[in-house]
């Protein structure tokens, strides 16, 4: 019975990743990194990490010492076309510096707290660019989905059903609600919805009332009293979260730190900034909150098929 | 005693492994404070790619062992067609039937060509796989106005490259291309066949952590490089390079490449751009990320030779920019 170091490093590191990931899931921060809607997937891979490693550990110790090379011929139970390396040959220095990348993800993950996205990451995405952006091309289906909301009851409650599919029919009964709410609650979950609608068509919702939460955001080309009340949408994981967002105006907003985090409630309007037309709220109450314990917002899922 | 010892042997490492993993489990080590906050950030979208990743690598190294221990050449090479042509088509379908993603995509195209399949046709596969799939069809049509027409032209112009691009490599390459290192002479041997079920199994399993430990130190590297650039690179100062409708392109296919984003994920931050640049650009976008980017070029550049990697690089990327030049004023 022979030792085999590597063999007993890739063991650990299998679960370690295990660990980390339940870690994640355990503590609730799962919902800093990815979409809850993928919570099941990535458990999946902390079962599959843990099957590896009781597969791993009966490799810890080797019966006999031999170091079998590439060119080996055909004589024991492994495989024999095996083109890559199967952790017995030896140390070498290039093997640590790719053990110690893997296991840097590791040492972070146990050490570093996740963070909520802030307003840096905001700007480096684009900021304005992308929220103005937003408002510019009329999408083709808004006359066709104003079209069906006739025969739907407008009162359908869709069940908050957060991480679940909806139907086409439901959401559209969203947007109808939308569109007759006066003043709009910007709830998270339909948030992102919401915001899409409002940034298709600003003038049909110029004057009503509208109450939303977010961190401040701000960027040169900002006038002393406005500021931009922004979220995250996440996909998938917060890498590819994108900045939605309203930009406000009220006197105060120069006192406002950026990454502060405000629920305040105002009258939309419309605004021209950099040349594009874009919704505009006239804040008219607000006070600053703590951050959420859910910050990211998730875009909804409708059934297509 | 020690006999006992002896036979208890794997239990004991694991015992000792598991005790070490509690041990980390209950200390609250927390250095979050004295590092910048750029770096929390930075941090963060690392792991997260990490924890995105993992359940569609895991399941692509898984589906590599099988691939590994349960096929043969013989079957590949019956199942395999023989004209070029027909190889590469059905390779591309063969991907676009098929829903992986692109971080699971390359263990499995490593298998497969050292299984005999010819380099075009896995090349082939590689493109279609992650680009064409259900989840990534119905993310596109959500992500764009539940407006069909730019989820229709990302696969249709994407079945198209991949076409290309796979008939390009058998032009250009031959062989299978791998890295000097991980060349083998050796076929399969016939006594595998004969032995138990249960072994081939278990020697599927421990092919997959061989697989999952060679491809995971380049997957980290890629996801913490794609997370440096998201963390310090301005998009806006990509943003104002692409102001000509050609360059806009190409910043677009640049943005693709260094953010690399999941292909099932990304067609929300394509729409995020749809008005700041034209749609072809997006276009550009949607089709270059999934199937070439910066994660996936360092997991690819673990299997083959780097020249063959910049070549695929380069052939996909001509492709994506000049077929969208092409079809831009349809758009």
């Amino acid at each position: 019975m022979v030792f085999q170091t590597q063999q007993a490093v890739r063991a650990a590191i299998l679960l370690f990743f295990t660990v980390l990931i339940f870690k994640f899931h355990y503590t609730g921060e799962i919902t800093k990194f990815i979409n809850p809607k993928y919570i099941g997937l990535s458990q999946i891979a902390s079962v599959l990490f843990l099957i590896l490693f009781f597969i791993q550990i009966t490799r810890i110790w080797e019966k006999k010492t031999h170091h079998h090379h590439h060119d080996h011929e055909c004589s024991h139970n492994h495989d024999c076309d095996h083109n890559h390396d199967h952790g017995n040959t030896p140390m070498t220095l290039k093997k640590v510096i790719s053990y110690v990348i893997i296991a840097f993800p590791l040492v972070t993950g146990f050490t570093i707290p996740a963070k909520v996205l802030d307003s840096s990451i905001a700007e480096k995405k684009g900021g304005m660019a992308v929220i103005t952006g937003k408002s510019e091309k009329p999408s083709p289906s808004t006359d066709e989905s104003a079209n069906e909301e006739v025969a739907q009851p407008s009162d359908t409650e869709v069940l908050p059903n957060p991480y679940g599919e909806i139907t086409q029919e439901e959401m559209n009964s969203l947007v109808q609600k939308l569109k007759q709410s006066d003043p709009i609650d910007m709830d998270d979950y339909v948030y992102y919805l919401n915001y899409e609608e409002i940034s298709k068509d600003v003038a049909s919702f110029k004057g009503k009332e509208i109450t939303l939460k977010g961190f401040v955001y701000k960027e040169d080309g900002f006038q002393s009293d406005q500021l931009v009340i922004s979220r995250f949408l996440i996909t998938h994981c917060v890498a590819d979260a994108s900045i939605i967002g309203f930009l406000t105006q009220f006197e105060e907003a120069a006192t406002l730190e950026k990454d502060t985090w405000v629920e305040a409630t105002g009258i939309l309007d419309v605004t021209t900034y950099n040349g594009t037309e874009m919704p505009f709220i006239k804040i008219t109450d607000w006070k600053t909150i703590e951050q959420p314990s859910e910050p990211y917002l998730f875009p909804l899922n409708v059934r297509i098929l | 005693m020690n006999r006992i010892v002896r036979t208890n042997l794997f239990d004991i490492t694991g015992l000792i492994l598991l005790a070490a993993a509690f041990l980390l489990l209950s200390l609250k080590l927390d250095v979050g404070d004295v590092l910048p906050s750029s770096f929390l950030n930075l941090n963060t979208i690392f792991l997260s790619i990490l924890i995105e990743a993992f359940p569609f690598v895991l399941i692509g190294v898984l589906i590599a062992g099988v691939i590994q221990i349960f096929v043969t050449e013989e079957h590949i090479q019956r199942w395999i067609p023989q004209s070029r042509t027909k190889a590469i088509i059905m390779s591309c379908i063969v991907g676009a039937l098929f829903p992986a993603c692109e971080c699971g995509i390359v263990p499995i195209v490593r298998r497969l060509v050292a299984k005999g399949v010819p380099l075009y046709a896995a090349i082939g596969f590689m493109l279609t796989g992650p680009l064409i799939n259900p989840i990534v069809i119905a993310s596109t049509y959500m992500a764009f106005g539940n407006n069909a027409a730019i989820a229709g032209w990302r696969m249709g112009l994407g079945f198209a490259v991949a076409l290309i691009v796979a008939f390009l490599v058998s032009f250009f390459f031959r062989g299978h291309q791998f890295k000097e290192a991980l060349v083998s002479t050796q076929t399969l041997s016939a006594s595998r066949k004969k032995e138990p079920f249960t072994k081939r199994f278990f020697s599927m399993l421990t092919h997959s952590i061989d697989e999952f430990f060679d491809m995971a130190k380049f997957l980290i590297f890629g996801a913490f490089l794609a997370a440096a650039v998201q963390t310090y690179m301005p998009a806006k100062s990509l943003l104002e390079a692409g102001d000509g409708p050609f360059s806009s392109i190409a910043v677009m296919m640049g943005l693709a490449y260094v953010l690399s984003l999941c292909s099932e994920a990304d067609a929300f931050i394509g729409s995020s751009f749809n008005s700041i640049f034209p749609t072809p650009s997006v276009l550009a976008f949607l089709i270059f990320g999934p199937m070439i980017d910066l994660k996936n070029t360092l997991m690819m550049l673990s299997v083959f030779r780097a020249k063959f990697v910049f070549s695929v690089l380069f052939f996909v990327a001509t492709t994506v920019f000049l077929s969208i030049v092409l079809v831009q004023s349809f758009l």
